[in-house]
């Protein structure tokens, strides 16, 4: 059994007076002990898939159609008081901007340790000496004295490992990180992620669906990775075969348009047009009307993801 | 710098360029004195050549981003100057000002914040033309559209506002108005960072085909290395208000010679998995620069620290030719 399966998950958004699909029939599994990559540009669906998973949608948005399954835990009919209970425990979050996590008001100790008592029952003095240990963990320096700061006086990397400390301290089985350390600075952002790997994957097991736009982040941390265009999966699969041998034209358009090192200088290759909005996306594949290999078929045709080569999906009709 | 083999005169130069911002109110003035500042960026000296590109990589709070305001002039130095053509441009009267404003213009990251929101687009690209009473009424229209056309953008996108459009199109009409006024130099404060990959190489295609169409130099701020590597001739890496490492790209990629050039390029997190980094860590966070460390601002964090390195200040020298590293490491090589 997946640690987390998603599967046919449809998501809508209320604009205008109509639900348009902001996340369109999307099926993958995390498993334990891996790093799942989402990546794709903006607009096209992932930050949604997170926050469907998490049911944490906006009021102007809902599940339409699909299931989300955490184990033999249907997530998507739990109940509120269910769900309430499941996020920050066997379910966390962290976001791009850490202070999203932070409450301003109080000292991070007390965000800490609030969390612990909430979900472990911890007394007050357990509950301190596992915040002070969370807090060394993620490197805060002198974490002793910093359980009693606010937020404010924290930089932003350091903000997002007392996020990442909140999001660990009760071994969540599923780590869902949006953009984590799109904000940081490149040699923060390498602690960070190092931290994600060790502290959850490799010391707990954990799974963590990592949604990222950086090719580099994939290519560094993932073992898998899911790429998405206009509310779907185009391609998934192991992050050696993707980034060897990408199979999808958006996939092998997205992967040329990258400014990469040891490329001699020159144009880079870029994909014409824009990516569609929610309310006009094309028939059959959303890429087609950017796609330098479309056919009339595709047009028509919407292409399911399907095995393509070995650890590989792709939706495309040039692999049927 | 005499060993260039290109031995035309820079057209920008800055020399011993300084911006403290004091801090001047709250408690920390009277509690530090008088002398409480930022350094933000501290004794620069860089060249910039015709239709070259200048990258100036560094992290947040690097000074980068007001060394590129100083080399316009869009705040005054604490201590330096710059010379563009010879002129120090902050010793240049209201008119000598305003020949060199057309002359040096900005694109800035967010498109967005950099658009009048109530401004239809052919009106914000008329607007430079319009103050500098540049042709008639009618061949300022026609030098809108002539624009939009050569960003990429179709003349019946001049009705448009800044909001119907999206982040690489808005970047486009920026980059239209910065060119209205035909430039020299374009400072470019991390034109890319908030779009797409797709739509970042549209851009950077965009620029780089400006460049040669209208022998543009640029100045390309920037933390992305695989765009700096992509675009630029010469890179100058800042840590803390400084510059340690300044060299031709390919020399400076294929060989760091800083230490703090090394870490960074170490944490990018490059596109290709059967290059897996095992992340040397980097030590720490990028100290406050209200309160830099002494001697190197970089040695607390440095994997090859010296014990001279937290008294000594390295001077930024150069090692080769068009190279030049401020690291005692290097000192010693050079004496």
């Amino acid at each position: 059994m997946s640690l987390l399966s998603v599967q046919n998950l449809t998501t809508e958004f209320l604009s205008g007076g109509r639900w348009l699909e902001a996340v369109s029939d999307v099926s993958f599994d995390l498993q334990r002990g891996e790093i799942l990559g989402l990546v794709g540009e903006s607009g096209c669906g992932k930050s949604t898939i997170a926050y469907s998973v998490m049911r944490l949608l906006a009021s102007n948005a809902r599940i339409s159609a699909g299931e989300v399954w955490l184990e033999d835990l249907n997530l998507t009919k739990a109940s509120e008081d269910a769900l309430q209970d499941l996020r920050g425990s066997r379910l966390s979050m962290i976001f791009q901007d850490p202070m999203t996590a932070l409450d301003s008001l109080f000292t991070v100790g007390h965000q800490v340790i609030e969390t612990l008592q909430e979900h472990l029952g911890l007394n007050l003095a357990a509950a301190q000496e596992r915040a002070l240990d969370l807090l060394r963990q993620v490197g805060i320096p002198a974490a002793e004295e910093r359980l009693g700061a606010y937020p404010y006086q924290f930089s932003g990397g350091m903000s997002q490992r007392i996020a990442l400390a909140i999001a660990i301290s009760c071994h969540p089985q599923v780590l869902i990180a949006d953009e984590p350390t799109t904000a940081l600075d490149v040699t923060i952002q390498a602690q960070i992620l190092h931290l994600i790997r060790r502290l959850l994957v490799e010391e707990q097991g954990s799974g963590v669906l990592l949604i990222t736009h950086d090719l580099g982040v994939v290519a560094q941390v993932c073992d898998r990775v899911a790429v998405m265009y206009a509310g779907k999966i185009v391609e998934c699969g192991d992050v050696e075969s993707i980034f060897s041998n990408p199979l999808h034209p958006y996939t092998q358009a997205l992967f040329k348009s990258l400014p990469s090192q040891g490329i001699a200088r020159g144009a880079l290759e870029n994909i014409q047009g824009l990516v569609p909005g929610l309310a006009d996306r094309p028939t059959g594949c959303q890429f087609h009307p950017r796609c330098i290999h479309a056919r009339a078929l595709c047009r028509e045709r919407t292409p399911p993801l399907r095995n393509a080569a070995d650890g590989q999906e792709v939706a495309c009709v040039l692999y049927d | 710098m005499s060993s260039m083999t290109d031995s035309a005169r820079p057209l920008l130069r800055a020399a011993g360029l300084s911006k403290y911002f004091p801090l001047e109110s709250g408690i920390l003035a009277g509690w530090r004195g008088a002398q409480a500042a930022v350094k933000a960026v501290e004794s620069v000296s860089l060249d910039v050549y015709a239709g070259q590109t200048l990258a100036i990589v560094g992290e947040s709070g690097s000074g980068k981003s007001t060394l590129g305001r100083l080399l316009l002039r869009l705040i005054q130095p604490s201590a330096g100057h710059v010379q563009y053509k010879g002129e120090n441009i902050f010793a240049m009267n209201r008119a000598q000002l305003r020949a060199f404003r057309r002359q040096a213009q900005i694109i800035l990251q967010d498109p967005y914040a950099s658009l009048n929101p109530r401004m239809r687009v052919g009106h914000i690209i008329r607007e430079p033309l319009d103050i500098y009473r540049e042709g008639s009424k009618a061949e300022r229209e026609k030098r809108v559209r002539a624009l939009l056309e050569r960003v990429g953008l179709t003349s019946a996108q001049a009705r448009a506002y800044p909001a119907e459009l999206s982040g690489g199109q808005r970047q486009r009409v920026c980059i239209a108005a910065a060119l209205a006024l035909s430039p020299e130099i374009v400072i470019a404060d991390e034109p890319t960072s908030s779009l797409d990959v797709s739509v970042q190489a549209q851009t950077l295609n965009l620029l780089s085909d400006l460049q040669r169409d209208f022998n543009l130099t640029y100045v390309f701020i920037t933390h992305d290395l695989g765009v700096v590597q992509h675009f630029s001739d010469r890179v100058a890496v800042m840590y803390l208000g400084k510059i340690v490492e300044e060299a031709p790209t390919d020399a400076l990629f294929a060989a760091p010679q800083h230490p703090y050039t090394q870490v960074l390029f170490s944490a990018i997190p490059r596109p290709d998995p059967s290059r897996r980094v095992n992340w040397e860590l980097p030590k720490g966070e990028p100290p406050s620069p209200l309160d830099p460390p002494s001697g190197c601002h970089f040695h607390p964090r440095c994997p090859q620290v010296l014990t001279a390195c937290s008294s000594t200040v390295p001077r930024l020298l150069e090692t080769a030719p068009g190279r030049r590293v401020a690291c005692l490491l290097h000192e010693d090589e050079e004496n």
